[in-house]
Parts: C-alpha cells; structure tokens; sequence
C-alpha cells in the first residue's frame, strides 16, 4: 500500500525526513535510508531547509521514487512565485509524485545565503488552494489542463506558534483548502500530542505527530531557543542526570512514539540519523499485538 | 512619509572626485522630516565639504523636492539658481523621487547623499517604523487597520506563520509578530470571525513598477 492508499484506508502512518544533499552526490542519501524501506511508508524530502541550497525536491523526490521510496514532495512559498509553483506541481505529478506537503518556508535572512530575494507571493493556504485547484483540472487563472495531477496533499502545523487560535483558524483555513494530511513540528510531550491529534481529527485531517530524538543538551537547548515551551524541563533534568542524553533522548522519543501509537493516527521522524534503531522500533510497533491491528 | 536615511560622509565624498563647486538640495518634506536631508543636515554637509576644501555654492531646502514646482517654479527655481551660481554637481539629500527630479532637470551629475528606505509612520519624533509597502491592493480594512503585507516580512495575508512564538517574528526578534496585533485589535472590535475567511490571493499587477497616478482635469 502506498503512503496515499493507506492515509485513506485510516491505517499508521509512518513519515520520515530526507535533505536533499548540497550537491549531485545523492546515492549516500538514498543509502542512508534503505533500512527503513518498506517500513517508513513515506519520506518528506525538504525543500532548502532553514533557506540553505540543497538539490531541488523535485529531482529528489524523483530519485528517492526511482529508488523505491514513496517519497512526499515539500514545497515552500519562499522562492517561487505562483507560475513556478504550478509547474513544479504539475511536472511532480507527471514524474509520479503522489505525495506533497506544502508550507510558507522560512525567510530567507535565516539562512545561509540571506541576500537572496524573498518571493512569499502566495501563502501556505493559497498555495493548498493552488494545488487542489490543479487537481480540479484548472490553472489559478481557470484555463483548463490537459492532464490534472492527482496529489496527497498535506500541510504543516506548529502547535507551539502563536497566537494559538489564528494558528488553529490558519490550520483550519489548509485543511478547509484541501490538507488531507498535517504533519506537526516536533512535539515532545504526549498530552500535547495526544490534544494536537484530537484538533487535526475534529478539523478533518489526518495528524502525523512531528518527533525529533534529542541527542544531547546543547540540541535540547537549541530546540528550546526556536521553541520555549515545546521542550519539557523533565526532557532537559533526565538529559542533565543521564550519563548518556544521546540514549536518553532517544528512549524519550520511543516512549512517546509508544504513546501516540495508541491514540494517534501517525509519527513523523524529522531525523533518520538512527535509521537501524528506528527499522527495528517499526518492527516492533507493526509486530506488537498492542499495535499491529492500526498497521 | 517617506523616510530616508544620509549616507556616510565618506561615501558621499567619494562620489564628488573632480568636482569643486556643489549645490546642496535637502528637502523638508520626508528627509527633514526624520532629520536625514533637511535644511539642517544639508548646513551641517555643507559645512564638512567646506572643510575639505569644496566650493559649497549653494543649500536649499524646499518644502517638497519631489514636487517640479518647488524646485523648479516660474518665480522661483532653486534649479536655475544651481545653474547661475555655476554648480558642477548637486548633492540631494531628497528622497529617490525628488533626486530623480532634480536629475531629470539639470545638466549636471547629480549625486544622492541619502538612501530612500520606506513609507512609515513617526512617534516620539525619532522613532519611525514601515507600515506601507505601497503593494497598490489595500486590504487594511480586513486586517483591523494593521497591514500584514507590509509589516509581516512574508507578507502573510492568512494569519501568522509557525515561526511567531511567544509573540516575536521570527525574522526580526526586535518586533512583535503583527499577527497578534491583528488578532488583538479584530477582538477588540468584535470582528474576530472575520479572520476565518481564506484571504484573496494578491493581485501583484497592481505594484508593477513604475506606476501613476493622473488627475483628471477639472472642466
């Protein structure tokens, strides 16, 4: 079943990330992942990261597709004005990419090459519209096309942001668009995951809860610094007490990988650093008679 | 206004090599206004490029270098007035509009001692903050008065970007993300709801540069 099939059949979903390489190396990419084959159901290939350049998603999303993997295609509002990104999305479709989760991106000045010329002409919302729009059969502008892509198309929610209820209108405004799909930024508590996936479900999309492992206490106090109130002082005392965060941090995120298998519809793992631990944690989770009648 | 910002002294001599006698041109409009290219500025150039051994031949400061009958009126012309005093180059510290007017006017170089920076707003007569991009689609009145477009760095017409935590943007640590201003001001007035619906996608037609404005006549 592909990740399209199975987000409409209700089952698991399990997401994971890839950065697309800076430069045309991208085998070491593909290679990185191919323990998870078979047992992430989709990876989300980013698209310039934190406005760093890394190969485009597009041409990645291809290669991973080549290579096996249902990948899901992000877009950002960020470098492409509204005649760019209709032809990127069509030229997905027609490449078989099923999968795209669409989002505003970061501003420019945030990356590594903050001269560059922020586009932002459309919004994560109307860029959502845009693309149920083209799977409707029609450009933004009404001309018919000849051929309409078929997309899975997702959206992007940071339950940390503010001011919370334009957040919620914002997200009801992607989902209302056409978001089957929403994928979280990473959450580290589970009854704001377990809240979080109650809202996406009441709003009418899937929740694919966002999970980050903490690899040490400098990572937990970065990730703190971007969001205050996403990292429990729990998560930062058992790191302080650890003699091994890295261990840690990852057993934190499993627990709560535990939990939102139970009430939740989805996880998301923003990095496959771990990729062997991870394969045999999805073993298990799909093994387990506790879980394996959601898989 | 237009809010402008003078050039480091440097580089505005740097742009005068080879020239001896200068006519100075502020403006009392934006450039005065936030104390960049006003009359008192424009003393304060001339006095410096007088030490360096220029010829300052002329300071003028009309209320208004972007408007032609100002710089250039039947009466009075400060640019006729450059030109009899033999200038061999004017020195604007007007916006990039009322430079360009001089430029267009004169047959001399005419160099620009400010940099035009934005449309903003002025409190406490030092403080001036940008609160218009001029996008030429004004959707004020649907934003409680407050404007996404020009004060949202991603111009985000459908509520703030996951990057507004605990009030701040994301990009500029210094202000608030203007999504809670807009959020707290459509409360305020009761028009909260309103927000719910999806914004109409901006029709960049309308800031497609160089544009006009031209007054019919009246009969």
């Amino acid at each position: 079943m592909t990740f399209g099939e199975k987000l409409k059949a209700g089952k698991f979903l399990i997401t994971a990330e890839v950065a697309p390489p800076r430069g045309t190396e991208w085998k070491d990419v593909v290679r990185g992942i191919e323990p998870l084959k078979g047992k992430v159901d989709a990876f989300n290939v980013t698209d310039c990261q934190r406005s760093m350049v890394r190969m485009s998603p597009l041409a990645m999303s291809k290669l991973l597709l080549d290579s096996g993997f249902d990948p899901i295609l992000q877009l950002t509002c960020r470098d492409r004005n509204r005649i760019a990104l209709q032809a990127d999305l069509l030229g997905a479709a027609a490449l078989g990419i099923r999968n795209i989760c669409l989002m505003t991106g970061d501003f420019t000045t945030l990356g590594d090459q903050k001269d560059a010329k922020p586009v932002f002409d459309l919004d994560s919302v109307q860029l959502i519209e845009t693309a149920t729009r083209l799977t409707e059969g029609y450009l933004l502008n009404g001309k018919e096309l000849k051929g309409a892509p078929r997309f899975c198309i997702g959206a992007v929610f940071n339950p940390f942001a503010g001011p919370f209820e334009l957040q919620v209108m914002k997200l009801e405004k992607k989902i209302k668009a056409g978001a089957l799909f929403v994928q979280t930024q990473p959450i580290y508590d589970a009854r704001i995951a377990e809240e979080v996936n109650d809202l996406v479900c009441e709003l009418g999309a899937v929740p694919i809860i966002g999970l980050l492992p903490i690899k040490s206490l400098k990572m937990a106090n970065f990730m703190k610094k971007l969001n205050p109130t996403s990292v429990p002082d729990s998560l930062i005392e058992g790191l302080e007490r650890s003699e091994n965060p890295a261990k840690y941090g990852w057993d934190y995120t499993i627990d709560l990988a535990h939990a939102i298998a139970e009430f939740g519809k989805g996880i998301h793992f923003m990095l496959v650093g771990k990729t062997e631990e991870l394969a045999s944690f999805i073993d298990y989770l799909k093994n387990h008679k506790k879980y394996n009648h959601k898989f | 206004m237009v809010v402008v910002k003078l050039k480091a002294f440097e580089e505005i001599v740097s742009k005068l090599k080879g020239f001896r006698k200068i006519f100075i041109l502020g403006c009392e409009l934006g450039s005065g206004r936030c104390k960049n290219g006003g009359l008192k500025e424009a003393l304060e150039l001339s006095e410096r490029l007088k030490g360096l051994g220029f010829n300052v031949v002329g300071v003028k400061s009309p209320g208004g270098t972007c408007i032609l009958e100002r710089i250039d009126g039947r009466e009075r012309s400060l640019l006729k007035e450059a030109k009899t005093k033999g200038s061999e180059v004017i020195v604007s510290l007007a916006c990039g509009a009322g430079t360009q007017l001089i430029a267009e006017n004169v047959d001399v170089p005419v160099i620009t001692g400010v940099t035009t920076l934005f449309i903003g707003a002025e409190r406490e007569g030092r403080i001036f903050n940008e609160y218009c991009i001029a996008c030429g689609d004004c959707i004020i009145s649907d934003t409680g008065g407050i404007c996404p477009v020009a004060r949202c760095p991603k111009s985000l017409v459908n509520g703030p970007c996951g990057g507004a935590i605990e009030g701040q943007c994301e990009v500029d640590k210094e202000i608030p993300c203007i999504w809670y201003k807009i959020a707290e001001r459509m409360k305020k007035l009761g028009a909260f709801k309103s927000l719910c619906e999806s914004a109409p996608f901006k029709d960049y037609r309308k800031s497609v540069y160089p544009r006009r404005l031209i007054l019919e006549e009246k009969s």
